[in-house]
């Protein structure tokens, strides 16, 4: 049957006061109801066709009734088309929303806003066949097939613009290589061919047409693998293959690349074994984002701002997991010393009043935890005396700081060196431990996490208990010394050192200390003379 | 067989189909013949006749009949040989609707109407609003009532077919005894055999539409002679005798993106002219030469025929003559290779309320017909220069609106009592016309900002109005199936043209005002004769309602757009379509010139204003006869807007393409 089935029309004949309609009545009734309507419909949609409108209105169906010289309809043309809703199990069964409305609440709400009045706004559509580039304008397509229409102009008889469908088409050598790439990169098993596969990345020429295939790739697996050190890692050179190959065209891209680089960098768990050198991959990515950075800040400006917005909130959010501390950290110091002096240092103290319970080996009984804090400690320090090292670089005659300071700072080392001494005497090779480092680790501590494979953890890996231990000392002090003595005990010595000169700084106010004399003292303070082999030894000799 | 039973068989059909007098004979015989044997009628011994005649009898109600019947066939025609099969199957379409329209005149209201539902898929994709209108078809007494149906019924389809398909087709239903198809198709369809090869199935789009009784009459129609050329002594020709030929004009060519600007004082356009000069210097010089080809080749292939005007024409005054010969002089060539600028009117804030806009005839002034029954005019010129800022790109709406003292800065004209439909300039832009569902057409001043004079005539709205090239006449098509002509000194209309089968639904002057075309909702366009309101050419070929027209400057073709998006380009003189043009997926509300008559733009409701190279599409047509098989896409543009459909264009006399439209918030 049709639309209308007689149901219809006897629920209407009922709502309009008609009981004893016939079944009969209604079966007749039915198809001219569906009728009329229909030709109401079609009325309708001529009007809303005259209206130059693609959607059916209320205010049509009236002018349709009233081409009919029928009444119309009320309360229906409230302006914009009606929202319709399925009927849940009936196919082709829709009702209009209409809430019922509490009259307090529309009395009570304030007078609407007052429709703007019409307009008319002017702008260049084409100028000679070419569209501006206008705000009012829509957006161009990004990607085009412009050598088509070459062709086209080339042939003799009318010039005709055709406009081919856009189709990315991969030659199956670039596909083989594709998938080459990936299943090495997946695969990790054989880590010489996927070097030399990372130098091909970096280097070939006519590898743009896979770009987006590979960010693709990465984004995918890493937001796969995230308990998957090796791949992550994996993953992460060959980002940072494909950021070298100078002849790819990466920008358009870097947006899709960018959550899964810094996922590598501040996430709470990369890998899942111990024996993942998560903060080596951290490190690694650090390096990664500021070259990305450096290379791409000025085409997007507000590329770094979004990123270290990112970072310093993990970095500030004392709720994240230290992991993810340590790779903001990372991460924002390897944007350069201007970014750690502004959102470091200014968040230097309560940061490390934070860390100190962690530090603490004796409060915090957890290992691991306490490994991380120191782990985070020396990023911390060695942010700080990276800044520092510039910035006395970029001083070279540095004007000598307030002697109150230094005397001040003076008298903290040597309060605090007589100490540490006497309770680690019989370590006394370490002792004093800056001096050796400006000789001969000071370099070193300046890339301290750059090595890559995590070779160097495992060699000078005690046996036993004091393996996690022995881990922490070594990173925490960022000396890499790797004196195989038992160095717990100097741990705790330093630990205490430091709080006591935590403590007695914390009472000095801290005032728009900008210039790098005061930073240096102020960074002393805090780290006693940790920060000094960050410093130049002429300004070292100047300084002391 | 029992030969009584074929008796009364014979008896029965004879009398349900009336046959009263030969029921009586054929009574008498059988009562002469009593008891004796037949020797004259011998259909009782041929098994062939009996079957038939049974096949007659039996269930001649029986709708199940109609069903198997029409199964069969179509199974039959798309088993049947390729070469072969789409002429089969245009056979199938009216098949299809006349055996619903005899199961409903027979009120087997719910069988015609699961015969439809079964078989609708199979033509929905070519007839889908001819469906869609005879779904709703139920009672017999909708037949009489719908002027569509009852065109049907009265009508026999032409088809053309090739001897050999025609050959299969009879062989097929003798040998199946398919009466009632055969029926069918003797009552409603014509066959045209011709001999040779099927036609591609593309090619031929008239026969697949169904028109109704008048395809014999549109053939006739068609005979008749019609003057296309331009009129003599035109300002064109004007120009061209008083010596601004080639070189003149290309001197003008230069300044004239400039002078188009300055000149016409009526926007600011500081920004698109800098904008523009610089690309300016480089195209023109390719311009200059593509134009000299262009120029030559036409001035070649078309001189167009001049004839006299059969209307007494307003006579122009010096002034205007003056600035458009010097418009003329300074218009930009354009080819497919020279583009023409556009610059588009956006109308904000319309709350859904713009049924129709009109851009005078040099851009200057913008009318908005609203459905609030109101029309407001802008004047581009004085908001050009209030707000050239908002040109520059930051459009800051709200501030455009509402002048910088707080006033409205367009002025508002109210008269009407029913939403505005039209509204057109008069060619110096002093006045404007408009027309609304309350049947008038109004008659305003832009000078007085006030209405001068209120034209009743139509019954029913109004759709359409506009005024002819020359000023003074205009013509109104309206719900009530008619276009009228009227001038503006009487309030009765000069002319009544009726002939459309359903609303008229847009209007156009030919160039030479001797002749207006109409489009309609009964899909097909005609061209009227002013003089003796007679009509001279039928278009068929649309699918849907046609919604915009277009005449080519020379005369010589016309386009109209539809509501599916097809455009479709005709010859005047043999009222064949040289090409659809395809591309557009939604209404096109407007389409336009350009002043040599090489560019078409079209607007529609996607959103974009495309260009269409239609100086090859003439061209092409020739080459096409030599060569059968050219490509036939011409589009060469395309220009998006930001969600806002394109309700009309212009093209000024300097060839500076207008747009307008109202912004729509896209659909959420």
């Amino acid at each position: 049957m049709g639309i209308v089935p007689k149901e219809t029309i006897e629920v209407t004949a009922q709502s309009i006061g008609i009981t004893n309609l016939s079944p009969e009545a209604a079966l007749m009734l039915a198809p001219d109801v569906e009728y009329r309507v229909r030709e109401i419909m079609q009325e309708a949609i001529k009007c809303m066709r005259h209206s130059k409108r693609t959607t059916l209105t209320a205010s049509d169906v009236d002018g349709a009734l009233n081409l009919r010289s029928l009444e119309p309809s009320y309360g229906f043309a409230s302006g914009g088309p009606f929202r319709f809703r399925k009927a849940i199990g009936h196919q082709d069964l829709f009702y209009t929303d209409d809430r019922e409305v509490d009259f307090k609440d529309v009395i009570e709400s304030p007078l609407p806003k007052a429709p703007l009045d019409a307009g008319v706004v002017c702008h260049w559509l084409a100028i000679e066949g070419v569209q501006p580039a206008i705000p009012e304008n829509a957006t161009l397509e990004v990607i085009r097939a412009p050598a088509d229409n070459k062709i086209y102009e080339h042939k003799d008889g009318p010039l005709i613009d055709v406009r081919l469908p856009v189709k990315h088409v991969l030659s199956r050598e670039l596909q083989l290589y594709f998938q080459k790439i990936a299943e090495l990169t997946v695969s990790k098993s054989s880590p010489a061919l996927f070097k030399k596969a990372l130098v091909s990345l970096a280097s070939d020429s006519g590898l743009h047409p896979l770009v987006p295939y590979f960010t693709n790739f990465i984004a995918d697996e890493v937001s796969r693998g995230l308990n998957d050190f090796l791949l992550l890692f994996n993953l992460m050179h060959v980002v940072r293959s494909l950021l070298q190959n100078p002849h790819i065209h990466i920008e358009p891209y870097l947006h899709q690349l960018m959550p899964s680089i810094v996922t590598c960098l501040v996430s709470r768990k990369l890998g899942n074994r111990f024996a993942d050198n998560h903060w080596e991959l951290r490190d690694f990515t650090a390096n990664l984002v500021s070259l990305i950075c450096k290379r791409f800040g000025n085409t997007y400006i507000t590329l770094q701002s979004r990123l270290t917005k990112t970072l310093v909130n993990a970095f500030l959010d004392p709720k994240k997991a230290l992991t993810q501390h340590y790779g903001a950290i990372q991460g924002l110091s390897a944007l350069g010393h201007t970014v750690v002096r502004l959102l470091i240092l200014s968040n230097l103290e309560p940061y490390l009043s934070l860390l100190e319970p962690e530090l603490d080996a004796e409060k915090q009984k957890n290992q691991m935890k306490s490994y991380e804090a120191w782990r985070v400690y020396g990023a911390l320090l060695r942010a700080a005396g990276l800044c520092i090292h510039d910035r006395l670089k970029v001083f070279p005659n540095l004007p000598s700081p307030s002697p109150s300071f230094l005397h001040k700072g003076k008298g903290k080392i040597i309060n605090a060196e007589p100490r540490k001494r006497k309770l680690s005497a019989d370590s006394s090779e370490n002792q004093p431990p800056h001096k050796r480092l400006i000789t001969t680790d000071g370099p070193d501590v300046l890339r301290p996490h750059d090595h890559t494979g995590p070779a160097p953890m495992h060699v000078d890996k005690p046996i036993g208990n004091y393996n996690l231990p022995q881990n922490s000392a070594q990173p925490s002090s960022s000396e890499q010394a790797s004196d195989g003595e038992s160095r717990n005990g100097k741990e705790k010595e330093r630990g205490k050192s430091r709080a006591i000169t935590m403590k007695a700084i914390l009472g000095q106010i801290w005032k728009d200390d900008l210039d790098s004399g005061r930073l240096l003292v102020k960074l002393q303070q805090l780290y006693g003379d940790r920060i000094l082999p960050f410093i130049p030894s002429t300004e070292m000799s100047v300084f002391l | 067989m029992d030969p009584e039973q074929v008796d009364e068989f014979v008896m029965g059909y004879l009398k349900k189909k009336g046959f009263n007098n030969a029921a009586k004979q054929l009574q008498e015989a059988l009562h002469h013949n009593n008891g004796g044997t037949f020797n004259s009628t011998d259909y009782h011994n041929d098994p062939e006749l009996t079957k038939l005649i049974r096949s007659f009898s039996q269930s001649e109600n029986d709708p199940t009949r109609y069903r198997d019947g029409y199964s069969k066939l179509r199974s039959w025609a798309y088993n049947s040989l390729d070469l072969y099969k789409h002429e089969l199957l245009r056979v199938m379409y009216p098949v299809f609707i006349h055996c619903y329209m005899d199961l409903v005149g027979k009120g087997h209201t719910r069988e015609a109407r699961a015969f439809f539902n079964s078989f609708r898929k199979d033509h929905e994709m070519i007839h889908l609003r001819d469906l869609q209108k005879l779904e709703g078809v139920l009672v017999p007494s909708h037949l009489e009532e719908m002027e569509f149906a009852r065109s049907l019924r009265q009508s026999k389809v032409n088809i053309k077919i090739c001897q050999y398909s025609y050959d299969l087709l009879l062989q097929y239903l003798h040998r199946t005894e398919s009466t009632l198809m055969l029926g069918i198709i003797n009552e409603h369809i014509n066959f045209q055999v011709y001999s040779g090869q099927p036609n591609s199935s593309s090619d031929d789009i008239d026969a697949v539409t169904i028109v109704g009784s008048f395809q014999e009459t549109a053939d006739h129609i068609n005979q008749k002679e019609i003057q296309w050329g331009l009129l003599e002594d035109s300002l064109e020709d004007r120009l061209e005798k008083t010596g601004s030929l080639l070189s003149d004009s290309e001197k003008g060519q230069g300044e004239s993106k400039d002078g188009d600007v300055d000149d016409s004082k009526k926007r600011s356009n500081e920004i698109g002219k800098q904008g523009s000069s610089l690309k300016k210097l480089k195209k023109d010089k390719a311009g200059n030469a593509t134009a000299k080809v262009a120029r030559q080749e036409t001035s070649i292939v078309s001189p167009a025929p001049r004839v006299k005007p059969e209307l007494a024409l307003p006579v122009m005054s010096t002034d205007v003559e003056e600035s458009i010969l010097e418009d003329l002089r300074n218009r930009v060539q354009l080819s497919s290779v020279a583009m023409p600028s556009v610059s588009f009117y956006t109308f904000v804030n319309t709350h859904n309320g713009l049924n129709c806009a009109s851009i005078s005839h040099d851009g200057s002034l913008v009318a908005g017909g609203f459905s609030d029954s109101s029309i407001k005019v802008w004047d581009m010129a004085k908001i050009g220069q209030a707000g050239s800022g908002a040109l520059q790109g930051e459009s800051d709406t709200n501030d455009q609106n509402v002048g910088p003292n707080g006033r409205r800065n367009y002025t508002l004209l109210l008269g009407h009592s029913g939403p505005v439909y039209s509204a057109t300039f008069s060619p110096p832009g002093d006045f404007v016309l408009s027309s609304s569902a309350d049947t008038t057409i109004r008659l305003w001043s832009t000078q007085l900002n006030a209405n001068l004079v209120c034209y009743k005539g139509h019954n029913y709205p109004v759709w359409d109005v506009q005024f002819s090239p020359f000023g003074h006449y205009f013509a109104s098509c309206s719900h009530d199936r008619t276009a009228r002509i009227w001038s503006m000194d009487r309030v009765q209309p000069l002319r009544i043209m009726a002939g459309h089968l359903s609303d008229v639904d847009c209007v156009q002057w030919h160039p030479n005002c001797n002749y207006i075309a109409t489009g309609s909702s009964d899909k097909t366009v005609r061209l009227w004769d002013v003089q003796t309101g007679e009509c001279v050419r039928i278009f068929i070929g649309h699918r849907s309602m046609v919604l915009s027209l277009a005449m080519s400057p020379d005369g010589r073709y016309m386009a109209s757009g539809d509501e599916d998006g097809t455009i479709m380009m005709w010859d005047l003189s043999t009222a064949r379509c040289i090409t659809p043009l395809m591309g557009h997926n939604s209404c096109v509300w407007s389409l336009s010139y350009s002043g040599e008559g090489s560019l078409l733009a079209s607007g529609s409701a996607d959103c974009t204003v495309k260009l269409w190279d239609v100086t090859s599409s003439t061209k092409l047509t020739k080459a096409e006869e030599k060569n059968g098989n050219t490509n036939r896409l011409r589009s060469l543009r395309t220009f998006p807007t930001k969600s806002t459909p394109v309700h009309a264009l212009r093209f000024s006399r300097r060839n500076l393409l207008f747009a307008a439209g109202a912004l729509s918030k896209p659909a959420s």
